[in-house]
């Protein structure tokens, strides 16, 4: 158990969190075991590494991690720590090689983590037992539709169970994808100095921020192509007006979305959108069909922000598939990668990549002015009494909009019910003794098993 | 490292006084980027001008280019209107992360010039080191090298091509909303 009162730290009922979250360095370390040590996180999509012995690296929490496809094209996920000395065993971020090579001592292992090599093996060991020393993988490696996962905790409920209803939205960008869902290559990936829960609920939720945060960008985006837009995601340009009427924030049982239900607004900020609403109309009727009348027409294209705890966002629309990777109590990585469907046209491809690059890569119009309000949060809660006040999220508490999908909905993006979902599930897995209960699972109560506490007592 | 795209002549000689004037046209753009005077940056762009930042992949030297599913990727691949557009939003008055304002400096140097196949174009080839300083004592640096074409018009040089090589692969900055 822990020492913290994570009721005084997150209020649900008055809507307001400590800012010591932020900051305090013994929070942050907690978060590491009860949250990156037990949930299912982001670890790449299957399109990455379609070959055998196609790797990429990544992190789950802080951890370095490999994920390779092995001789059986079956993905795994490794602690890229040398089971010798603990060097890393990898230095690229991604290629395709036959083994992984510990630059100290030379042990190499294969693509399916065993321990291949040994140099001087038999001049200098008696029958070291190979099979002890293969690389520490990764407890649980699922792919739901081509989007891989994993999961360090031996117990875990499935992935499917963890992703619970967020699913029904995840398959509106995984179902609609003719040729499946594409991530071509490597993330767009910056270093900012901010508390990484700060991004997450900006991204998953925050609406009210877009028109003032971004008034600069704003006044620039989609004006090369055909004028600019008075109306962008449902917020006018002067920031009055706020429709109601044009979106949803639904909360979920651990995870949130945020969509405009328009089936077109996702491509607002493009400055050159029309092959891709060309695309969408196209495609329309197959998603109607597989998908239903509410997902095809309401969902799909609509600009939809998916946020999977703790933090993974997918964003149909702005196109971007985004992972937060925490750096300490106050730096982070955003990684940004832009998805497509495989088998669209190549032209329509490229539309899509320009505009995330345009928009949220690191020198993306919008992607720079988040990083200074980010910074200062984090950084002024150094001073003792700042780090006493509470942030406030309660806007449109209380607000609910009818809503036939999963979740429990409120009505605008102006709204803060998807950050205050991001809170709650925050703090209820602060408070969790297994990862089932992060979910909301009372059974089973075994506690944690990781699969690094097993190799430390095999 | 270079970039492919790039079709190189022979080097052919290239005039004292011509390789003079490119170093005081460089010299003078980097002053006129760190004076935050966009709209004339862009007089000193070609309409036709084509501009990337390629992402410097962290790839093993036998994964390099393209061999693997990695593919190249552009933290900025840009023609003339998006950069314009990007010049326009810093015109706005509304980018609030610039204000108090960013003090820029940009030193150029390691200048080397080469004759092109097209009379009128150079490649050139420079370092540099872009610092930027913001509030209290918020200074971020990148280096990096460029490979332009400068192409010589009637009112001058005009920048035509450039590539900007950054060294870091994981960018160490809030943004770049700036240009090299």
């Amino acid at each position: 158990m822990t020492s913290f009162n994570y009721q005084e730290l997150i209020d649900s009922e008055q809507a307001l969190q400590k800012r010591s979250i932020f900051w305090d360095p013994a929070i942050y370390e907690e978060e590491l075991k009860q949250i990156f040590n037990r949930c299912w996180l982001f670890l790449g999509h299957e399109s990455q590494i379609p070959q055998h012995g196609d790797f990429i690296r990544t992190y789950m929490g802080e951890d370095d991690i490999i994920v390779v496809r092995g001789k059986d094209k079956v993905v795994r996920a490794f602690l890229n720590a040398c089971t010798h000395r603990g060097n890393k065993v990898c230095q690229a971020e991604g290629g395709n090689t036959r083994s992984f090579t510990c630059s100290y001592h030379g042990w190499s292992y294969n693509t399916e983590g065993e321990l291949a090599g040994v140099p001087l093996e038999k001049e200098i060991y008696d029958n070291l037992d190979r099979e002890r020393f293969g690389l520490v993988p990764v407890a649980h490696v699922e792919s739901y539709k081509g989007l891989l996962f994993g999961c360090f905790s031996e117990s875990a409920p499935s992935l499917v169970e963890y992703l619970g209803d967020i699913a029904w939205y995840i398959d509106v960008v995984t179902d609609s994808a003719q040729g499946g869902l594409e991530i071509v290559g490597a993330p767009y990936r910056t270093e900012i100095p901010g508390n990484w829960k700060l991004p997450v609920e900006n991204a998953i939720g925050d609406g009210y921020h877009v028109a003032w945060a971004h008034a600069g960008a704003m006044s620039v985006v989609g004006a090369l192509g055909h004028g600019r837009s008075d109306n962008v995601l449902g917020i006018s340009a002067n920031n009055s007006g706020v429709d109601q009427s044009a979106a949803i924030e639904v909360v979920m049982n651990t995870h949130t979305v945020l969509t405009t239900l328009d089936g077109q607004s996702g491509y607002a900020l493009y400055d050159h959108p029309e092959p891709v609403l060309a695309h969408l109309e196209k495609n329309r009727p197959s998603v109607i069909e597989k998908l239903g009348e509410l997902r095809g027409r309401q969902l799909y294209g609509s600009e939809t922000h998916i946020g999977v705890f703790p933090n993974l966002q997918i964003i149909q629309g702005l196109n971007f598939i985004r992972i937060i990777h925490p750096k300490g109590p106050g730096k982070f990585e955003v990684w940004t990668y832009a998805m497509c469907e495989r088998d669209m046209p190549d032209a329509t491809k490229g539309v899509i990549h320009d505009h995330v690059r345009q928009t949220f890569g690191p020198a993306g119009l919008l992607e720079g002015d988040d990083g200074d309000f980010v910074e200062a949060i984090t950084h002024s809660a150094a001073g003792y009494a700042t780090r006493q006040l509470k942030g406030f999220l309660g806007m449109g508490m209380g607000r609910k909009a009818a809503w036939d999908g999963p979740g429990e909905a409120s009505p605008g993006l102006v709204n803060e019910a998807c950050q205050r979902g991001f809170y709650d599930q925050w703090r209820r897995a602060m408070e969790a003794h297994n990862a089932h209960e992060i979910i909301g699972q009372t059974e089973p109560t075994a506690p944690l098993t990781s699969i690094l506490r097993e190799v430390r007592h095999g | 490292m270079g970039n492919a795209e790039l079709k190189l002549a022979p080097a052919a000689p290239v005039s004292f006084e011509q390789e003079y004037a490119i170093g005081k046209f460089l010299l003078m753009e980097a002053r006129v980027l760190d004076e935050e005077r966009y709209p004339e940056w862009l007089d000193l762009l070609t309409e036709d001008i084509r501009y990337q930042i390629p992402v410097p992949l962290t790839t093993y030297r036998r994964n390099r280019a393209s061999t693997t599913a990695l593919k190249p990727l552009f933290i900025i691949d840009d023609g003339f209107p998006g950069l314009k557009q990007r010049a326009a939003r810093e015109a706005t008055g509304l980018v609030w992360l610039n204000d108090p304002a960013t003090r820029h400096l940009r030193m150029v140097n390691n200048i080397e010039v080469e004759a092109t196949d097209t009379p009128n174009e150079f490649f050139v080839r420079s370092k540099f080191l872009l610092y930027r300083g913001r509030r209290d004592k918020d200074i971020v640096s990148h280096a990096g090298w460029r490979e332009d074409i400068l192409r010589q018009t009637s009112q001058g040089f005009r920048v035509a091509r450039r590539v900007v090589h950054l060294l870091e692969r994981v960018v160490m900055d809030k943004n770049l909303n700036m240009f090299f």
